[in-house]
């Protein structure tokens, strides 16, 4: 039974961090319907942030949040409105190309600017855990749970309790019904991918501190976050949230009770398995298309 | 009229002229083409090479890249290969299995390059050397010990220019276990490796000499190389509680193996991890230096080893990008130094059978101590062990190459 309890919480400690990596990126698409395949390299960009930070000035990795997301909104602004702004209507095929050259541009001048040696950021709390009657729990996973919980909460009162959210929303559900009561979408779609970009700022903070990471490490944490926004529903918030807290519990039921060989497939016949009785995911919903279009 | 007729007839000898002139400016130009592979040529000599520069093994690749520029600018400098300058064209596989094999067609088919030195690591080299193979081009790699690549049959290499294939690299850490005095020798052991060609032929033949030495495995798992969370792996270790861990790791995955040994509150008496120790300050940096005392690693290169050459190469390397040289590094500038002595031992680049049947039959001397071969490309010689003492990265194994004169038997933090 211990075993159980230690190996769920590895993996909701797990989730929850999982969820915020995924946030941004299903909230592009819900607005959007653009699949932003640079999302793995501007969380490594985040977290080349958050390192520096940490390494030049002393600030806290996960404290750097302050500093990262709204560092990640301008640029996000920055890339919209230069690049993703002028193909929103154009096919989502040219997009997925647009923003994988993205991704390889930013590991690029990762590349430049911080040299291709894996970092870690090292807070006196990294390699340390709380120890309840045997069950460990990690310090730095702990603390990046709670922020990831709490930047998730500021995210969902601002897309439910504000106008502009409200906004976001509406145009998730549907861009000419958006249109039609007054929502100025061009803005909107702005706004929401700088929004999204932000949380990716918050996510580095937290990659710095619990992976080794490098300019090329987006690529594995872009397939993860994919898989993630696809078993919830693409453009569901808490899809995204369901999505990730699953993914992360199979991952460690997997490693402990199947095989470690397993722990990355196993997850991935879950998702096939979702998709085959629900192809909109979890959480996603079905629209009919000429409501949609 | 006859004025007129040899007026006529002027110009048909000047054309002849002119014809036979350009004939022979053709065949001189064509003369040229066929000089330009030769050793009397003054083009610089083209060695073309594909390197991850981008992707997951972005980080050797660049560190790899470094060394081959450090060969090439001390080629250079000393006059050059056979008299002529010699040029780097590098492309990027970007860490991909099929990019790299059109990276190396197009090295040879497009860019016609004179030679090839090789990518890095067995999962890239496994399919570039086949590439080579079939363009009839030696091949040398300075990673990709994977002990399948030599079981090809290829006459054109790939010649490993490190001190032993995978399988072996861990032999001089297992006799060393194996004579510890019996109070002090492991009972059990635990494995966690990385599924990976450099990897698992390690951790292999660890296993089956340990299983035959009766120390029993109480924990034996592969991990996928997209695995980032080793929390729960660490924490299975724990409860297994072995005397030794080995753990077969490429870089991240052992900085992260490691960190969450600590987490999970679990320090072995032993710890044997492949790779990632060996990348010196990178790993402190990662584990926090007071977490690295006492580890044990498989390395080919220090820059401290009194190998011919090897205080130039630190020198040259510090000067250039202004730390001391990863072991990536070092291992590459040894293929450049292979493929140097081929080279200069044949006289000539135009034989590419005859500088791999040179490279059978003779040993070099590099940086990493002399290197010589079997028939298949695979090397014969003994894997450096090392291990982090007081903050440093030492060799302990074998006893002639040491940097320390002792070596920890049992960790400090596991008491």
């Amino acid at each position: 039974m211990t075993e159980f309890i230690q190996a769920t919480a590895f993996g909701l400690l797990i989730g929850g961090v999982y969820a915020l990596f995924a946030s941004g990126l299903t909230l592009i698409f819900g607005v959007m319907k653009v699949i932003n395949i640079a999302h793995g390299a501007l969380l490594i960009l985040g977290a080349f942030l958050a390192f520096t930070l940490w390494e030049q000035l002393g600030i806290d990795p996960l404290a750097s949040i302050v500093i990262t997301t709204p560092a990640m909104f301008v640029l996000g602004w920055l890339i919209y409105r230069t690049m993703i702004g002028p193909l929103r209507s154009a096919p989502l095929s040219s997009t997925v190309l647009l923003t994988f050259g993205l991704a390889l541009v930013c590991e690029a001048v990762m590349g430049l600017a911080w040299g291709n040696n894996s970092r870690s950021a090292r807070p006196s709390y990294f390699d340390q855990s709380f120890d309840l009657s045997g069950i460990v729990l990690p310090k730095a996973q702990v603390y990046a749970s709670i922020v990831a919980v709490l930047v998730l909460a500021l995210l969902w009162l601002f897309l439910n309790r504000t106008w502009t959210g409200r906004a976001i929303r509406a145009a998730s559900a549907n861009v000419q019904g958006a249109a039609l009561v007054g929502v100025n979408i061009a803005k909107v779609s702005a706004l929401t991918f700088a929004v999204g970009i932000a949380t990716v700022g918050a996510a580095g903070s937290m990659v710095s501190v619990l992976y080794p990471f490098l300019p090329g490490s987006h690529y594995i944490w872009i397939a993860r976050v994919l898989s993630i926004i696809v078993l919830g529903g693409l453009g569901s918030l808490q899809g995204a949230v369901i999505g990730a807290m699953l993914l992360g519990l199979a991952e460690v039921y997997t490693q402990t009770y199947i095989s470690t060989a397993w722990a990355t497939a196993v997850p991935y016949v879950l998702i096939f398995l979702v998709l085959f009785f629900r192809p909109q995911g979890l959480m996603g919903t079905r629209l009919r298309e000429d409501v949609a279009v | 009229m006859r004025g007129s007729k040899g007026h006529l007839e002027r110009p048909r000898v000047w054309f002849a002229a002119l014809a036979l002139a350009a004939t022979a400016l053709i065949a001189a130009g064509c003369g040229d083409d066929e000089s330009d592979g030769g050793a009397d040529s003054d083009e610089p000599i083209t060695v073309g090479l594909s390197l991850p520069l981008t992707g997951e093994f972005s980080q050797p690749g660049k560190a790899a890249e470094q060394g081959y520029e450090v060969w090439r600018d001390t080629v250079n400098d000393e006059g050059g290969l056979l008299g002529r300058q010699v040029e780097l064209i590098v492309r990027d596989d970007a860490s991909d299995q099929n990019t790299v094999v059109a990276d190396y067609n197009a090295l040879i088919q497009k860019d016609d390059v004179d030679l090839l030195l090789g990518t890095f690591s067995s999962l890239l080299n496994l399919p570039a050397s086949a590439a080579a193979e079939r363009n009839r081009m030696l091949y040398i790699e300075p990673a990709g010990g994977a002990p399948e690549i030599f079981e090809r049959d290829f006459q054109y290499g790939p010649f490993f220019t490190q001190q032993a294939t995978a399988d072996h690299q861990g032999d001089l850490f297992a006799e060393w276990v194996l004579a510890l005095p019996e109070n002090e020798r492991p009972k059990t052991v635990a494995y966690a490796v990385l599924d990976d060609p450099f990897t698992v032929p390690v951790v292999d033949a660890l296993r089956a000499t340990f299983e035959e030495a009766g120390i029993e495995t109480v924990y034996d798992e592969t991990y996928p190389v997209s695995t980032s969370n080793f929390d729960s792996i660490a924490n299975s270790v724990k409860s297994a509680n072995p005397d030794m861990v080995v753990n077969g790791s490429q870089f991240e995955d052992g900085i992260g193996f490691r960190r969450s040994l600590t987490k999970v509150g679990f320090e072995p008496k032993i710890l044997f991890q492949t790779n990632a120790p060996s990348f010196g300050k990178q790993y402190s940096d990662g584990v926090g230096v007071e977490n690295t005392e006492g580890t044990f690693f498989a390395i080919s290169h220090t820059p401290e080893a009194d190998t011919p050459g090897n205080a130039e190469f630190v020198d040259a390397f510090e000067q250039e990008f202004g730390e001391p040289p990863a072991e990536d590094a070092a291992d590459a500038y040894a293929a450049g130094q292979v493929l140097q002595a081929a080279v200069e031992g044949v006289g000539s680049i135009d034989d590419q059978l005859a500088l791999a049947d040179w490279l059978r039959e003779n040993n070099v001397e590099t940086i990493l101590g002399p290197l010589e071969w079997e028939d298949t490309g695979a090397p014969i010689g003994e894997f450096l062990i090392g291990q982090w003492q007081n903050g440093n990265a030492e060799i302990v194994l074998p006893e002639d190459a040491a940097t320390s004169d002792e070596i920890i038997a049992a960790r400090p933090q596991a008491e």
